[in-house]
């Protein structure tokens, strides 16, 4: 069987807006109007008020923004449309738990007879919530404790706090997330943490410290995150044997890092998508603000989903990367094995992106290229169809890559070649299970090909979890 | 039992002949290596110099936390890593120098699995480990190791003592030094973390209460003791040095080279003049004559710290 | 309150050595309070000495613990024996400097090489600390203390363990074990070599050196541990066994049979159980602690709640408080 390696060094899964509701499930709710007597289908009405019940500590301030639309609907078909778009504005502030609409005639002595009130009913989380979970991977057992605040000050600010505790290793993280009124999707995010981790295959441990800061705006179609990072990354043997490159390596070092990623998303969801595109760019630029290491970075991710006949979707993805570290020191292996530390199961993470010292230790690469071609269908015979079968897809998948290191004097050219000689490849066949919306799970039988001398190879069945995938 | 053949087994890994590239990790030398590291440091060296094994010194900012133990020295011989000079003589006994037969010394690694057939086969060839304690009877190896546990016990904590707990001698000397390959603010955070740790271990063995002047008079019982057991000799088991002569000479000398906030632990040191004629010897022996390319006598004796 | 006493007291009273009390037929079960205990036999030192199982009853807070005149109190074994040099009780007296120089030395062999071990072998090994280590002091040191000295004393020893080692991350287990009883095994080699045949290690009369040794071997050569490496090895050293044994049989005639061997490891529980005057009251007490701990939960996290009743209806007054105290906001969801 092959090893799960679920996690990997990224902060806990804890910043950003959470979504309480995927646009894939959102089709589910509509306000349905009471039926009047009178047909007001093809009417022009006018909406007179909007309530907005069940109100605690939220300020009307912030639910001004998102339900000024419906105002401006001019029949009854519209009043739905746009009351159900600021539903679920008001549910995407993952400060209700509930939220239903009334559409009304107009009650009251100013009361036209063609007026509406549009009532919001909501229901507020509440002030605390409290979560916990034990977690199984990589060798380790640990519980998560987890406390969230939202709506702290009543403008959708959140404060969440994440405990791990580990039979190796605790973590924590304590993100702040503020968003801009009215515009939810321009918001700023703190985050405070801690996260170690180990890596049996670089014999290496790594403790990280860090602050994060993040500014996250959308611009016409693309969506646009600015970063500044400090991280005290401390690097340790997990083991006498180590090899020496990896022992060299250790010890204390900061990372100051300034970065920017662009996203345009047009996927219906993150996780076995049906449909759509995404291409991510990332650029990473360490050193200039502070900390002893500096380097520029470079990724991009490319993914395109297309619906095929019988429910079948055919996905094809391309990563890749680059560091060039910046002065004379060369790039510490925190950063070069960031880059493969992505997380792809389909077989190959272990092979394709392994470069090994001389005693087998990983040492990761500084470049980097990944493609995976897969072909997504509804389970044979389709059991539990319209219910928990939906939520399993067997896959047919051809992933390849390859890494090389920069450092060797000859130019671009050399590069590309080195990065297209040798490629590690490999086929296979799964069963894939989807958890949510963050994650899945897959059982994959893989033959690898292409294996390079020093790779680790995990070829027949596999299992492993996460949240990246190529 | 299991130990016995542990050791064994050790002994076979070792026994290939001393690299040529063999090397000896310590801290960075002018800026960051402490009273108590390089005292170590020294001492493996002065160890090494009278095995006749060479080493090269490298020096890295790192050196600690690579250190499979966390302490410093360490040395990387061929795919081995071993740290402090207790493990190091356990390492260099089972390394073979050369082997001896009938056809004369040779010293490469073929031949010498060549002849390590040939002893399995029992022919007359004899493997020469490095110890320099071999020539000691028993009731000598034991008080060998007894005052090598002294030193460790009392000079080497006293050291770390003052460089840690002495307030003035930590602000001034002990925390730059140590913090200053690191940017702000990691280096106050590391130096204050060792600070921490070190205070804790003194105060687990029961150093926290002391006070300085206490201090200085177990460093001065100490060189007692050291300067009663050498007496006249020229080392301290007669004319052959043995690794405490080097451990002793390795925190002696660095003692009395490195200026601290006050001259009062060399002090304590200079008003045994056997103790000090005993490092000018071995300074004289081991750091002067024996001279080879690339092994600079002023290397090992700037003014530390 | 102790000053005044000392005032009234003169010189010729003796001074009070506090230590850790008896067991496994040994003056004290701990390594410190018997190589002082030891010291002051070699140096005929009339002590006062209260062998209590109750650090807290000890001026210092810690075991062993010297009170002395006008110093105040001393808990380290080399102050205590410092003390009781210059108090003229000096075992050291014949010693010449060189044979103290090598006394220093040894002494520090110990402490570096077999301390360690000792500590790792008697209060980390899990077996032979849930066995062997933790029953004892359970058994012995009083009620409440008995529930929590023992781990908090073990917390502090593998504490000790790491700092020494230099290694924070220092795990219990099979390699710290090897690496410490390597060390260990040939310390001992070391000092049976050093002590040969002779009696005591500077001839016929003890010094402090031979109570330092005593008092880190006689634990082990006593104690019936579960996991017994270090102890087989010592036990297969003749010289230093049969050293040990003299020195007990010289010197502390009077508590081999004391405490009986039979008591530690061989008989049921139940039956030293019975033994122990204080068990059954313990029993009751903790009994007691149990429940009324229990109770106060269910009051605070409200699984109980006490009404009251008012005898007299008072006016209705009271009738909203019930129900309407239930907060949902502070409440903790759990998902």
């Amino acid at each position: 069987m092959g090893t799960v390696h679920a996690r990997s060094l990224d902060p806990l899964p804890m910043h950003g807006p959470d979504l309480g509701l995927h646009p894939d499930d959102a089709e589910l709710v509509e306000a349905e109007p009471e039926t009047k007597q009178e047909v007001l289908e093809n009417k022009d009405v006018i909406v007179q008020r909007v309530h907005i019940d069940g109100l605690g500590r939220t300020k009307e301030d912030l639910l001004g923004y998102e339900i000024a639309d419906v105002f401006m609907a001019k029949n009854l078909i519209d009043v739905m449309k746009k009351s159900h778009e600021a539903r679920e504005k008001l549910l995407r502030l993952g400060i209700f738990r509930k939220v239903e609409v009334v559409i009304d005639t107009a009650e009251g002595e100013d009361a036209l007879p063609n007026g509406l009130d549009v009532t919001f009913e909501v229901t507020e989380l509440r002030r605390l919530t409290g979560s916990y979970n034990t977690m199984v991977g990589n060798n380790e057992g640990s519980m998560v404790l987890g406390v969230k605040l939202p709506n702290i000050f009543g403008r959708a600010e959140k404060l969440t706090f994440q405990f791990s505790y580990g039979t190796k290793e605790t973590s924590y993280g304590l993100s702040f997330f503020k968003p801009q009124l009215g515009h939810f999707d321009r918001n700023i995010c703190v985050n405070l943490y801690k996260v170690t981790g180990q890596f049996p295959w670089s014999s290496l441990r790594e403790t990280d410290r860090g602050i994060a800061t993040e500014f996250n705006f959308p611009i016409w179609k693309t969506n646009h995150t600015l970063k500044w990072e400090g991280v005290w990354r401390e690097l340790g043997c997990l083991a006498r044997t180590a090899s020496f490159a990896v022992r060299e390596e250790s010890g204390h070092s900061l990372k100051s890092s300034l970065s920017h990623a662009m996203v345009i998303d047009t996927r219906n969801s993150a996780i076995l998508p049906r449909r759509g595109a995404l291409f991510r760019i990332n650029q990473e630029l360490a050193g200039y603000t502070g900390g002893d290491a500096s380097f520029l970075k470079e990724d991009f991710e490319i993914q395109l989903n297309r619906r095929l006949f019988w429910d079948s979707v055919l996905s094809a993805s391309l990563w890749g990367g680059m560091i060039l570290p910046v002065g004379d020191k060369p790039a510490s292996i925190a950063d070069r094995s960031y880059i493969n530390k992505v997380n792809v199961i389909n077989g190959e993470s272990d092979i394709y992106l392994e470069q090994f010292a001389v005693t087998g230790d990983y040492l990761g690469g500084e470049a980097y290229w990944a493609g995976g071609l897969h072909l997504y269908t509804p389970l044979p015979f389709r059991p539990g169809r319209g219910g928990f079968g939906d939520l399993f897809r067997t896959h047919f998948f051809l992933n390849a890559g390859n890494l090389c290191n920069l450092n060797y004097g000859e130019g671009p050219r050399a590069h590309l070649q080195k990065l297209a000689e040798y490629i590690r490849w490999s086929y296979g066949a799964g069963i894939v299970l989807r958890l949510g919306n963050i994650a899945r799970l897959e059982l994959n039988y893989c033959i690898p090909m292409g294996v390079q001398i020093g790779d680790r190879i995990c070829d027949g069945v596999q299992f492993g979890a996460g949240i990246r995938f190529l | 039992m299991s130990l016995a053949a542990e050791a064994f087994v050790s002994q076979i890994a070792a026994a290939e002949p001393w690299p040529e590239n063999a090397a000896l990790f310590q801290p960075l030398k002018d800026d960051q290596v402490l009273l108590s590291d390089c005292a170590s440091s020294l001492a493996v060296q002065a160890y090494l110099r009278m095995c006749n094994l060479p080493v090269q010194v490298c020096c890295r900012a790192n050196a600690e936390h690579m250190s499979p133990s966390g302490k410093v020295p360490f040395i990387h011989v061929g795919n081995q890593v071993v740290s402090e000079l207790g493990p190091i003589v356990q390492f260099t006994k089972a390394k073979v120098v050369g082997c001896v037969s009938g056809q004369g010394l040779s010293n490469g690694p073929l031949s010498c699995k060549r002849h390590l057939q040939h002893c399995a086969e029992g022919s007359a060839v004899f493997l020469q480990g490095h110890s320099l304690s071999d020539g000691l009877d028993d009731v000598q190896r034991a008080e060998m190791k007894a005052y090598m546990e002294l030193v460790n016990n009392m000079l080497l904590t006293a050291e770390l003592y003052i460089q840690w707990c002495d307030e003035a001698t930590a602000a001034q000397i002990t925390r730059p030094r140590y913090s200053s390959p690191y940017p702000w603010p990691l280096n106050h955070i590391l130096a204050y973390q060792k600070q921490w740790e070190v205070r804790r271990k003194m105060s687990a063995i029961g150093w926290a209460g002391k006070s300085l002047e206490q201090v200085y008079e177990d460093v001065s019982q100490c060189c007692q003791a050291l300067s009663q057991r050498l007496g006249t000799q020229q080392y301290f088991f007669n004319k052959q040095p043995t690794e405490l002569d080097a451990l002793v000479f390795g925190h002696l000398f660095t003692i009395l080279t490195t200026q601290l906030t006050s001259d009062e632990l060399s002090d304590k040191i200079k008003s045994y003049s056997n103790l000090l004629s005993f490092c000018r010897r071995i300074e004289h022996n081991y750091f002067q004559e024996h001279e080879r390319p690339g092994l600079d006598p002023l290397s090992i004796r700037p003014s530390l710290m | 309150m102790l000053l005044g006493k000392h005032v009234i007291n003169t010189m010729a009273a003796p001074l009070e050595l506090y230590c850790w009390k008896g067991g496994w037929g040994l003056p004290s079960v701990n390594i410190e309070s018997l190589t002082v205990l030891a010291y002051a036999k070699f140096a005929g030192a009339p002590l006062k000495i209260h062998k209590i199982a109750n650090p807290w009853r000890s001026p210092t807070g810690s075991l062993p613990a010297l009170k002395t005149h006008g110093e105040g109190s001393l808990s380290q074994p080399n102050k205590i024996i410092i003390h009781l040099r210059k108090q003229k009780y000096n075992a050291d007296y014949d010693l010449s400097a060189k044979e103290g120089a090598d006394s220093l030395a040894f002494i520090s062999l110990l402490e570096e090489k077999l301390l360690p071990a000792l500590i790792y072998t008697l209060w980390v090994d899990p077996k032979n600390y849930v066995d062997v280590t933790r029953r004892w002091y359970g058994e012995n040191v009083p009620f409440p203390l008995n529930f929590f000295l023992p781990s908090r004393m073990q917390g502090q020893q593998l504490e000790r363990l790491r700092l020494v080692r230099g290694n924070s991350r220092l795990e219990p287990g099979e390699e710290l074990e090897k690496e410490l009883y390597r060390d260990a095994l040939e310390c001992m080699n070391l000092l049976s070599q050093r002590l040969a045949s002779q009696k005591f290690f500077f001839g016929d009369s003890p010094s402090s050196l031979d109570a330092y040794v005593f008092g880190h071997l006689a634990l082990l050569l006593k104690v019936k541990l579960p996991n017994g490496k270090l102890q087989q090895h010592l036990k297969s050293i003749d010289n230093l066994s049969q050293f040990c044994s003299d020195i007990l049989t010289l010197y502390f005639p009077n508590d081999g049979r004391e405490t009986p061997g039979s008591k530690i490891s061989t008989q049921p529980h139940s039956n030293d159980f019975d033994n122990e005057p204080n068990k059954r009251r313990n029993q009751v007490l903790s009994v007691l602690v149990a429940l009324g701990a229990m109770l106060s939960y269910a009051l605070l996290t409200g699984i109980l709640s006490i009404q009251q009743v008012h005898p007299q209806g008072a006016l209705g007054s009271s009738k909203g408080h019930g129900a309407g105290t239930h907060d949902e906001d502070e409440e903790e969801e759990v998902e």
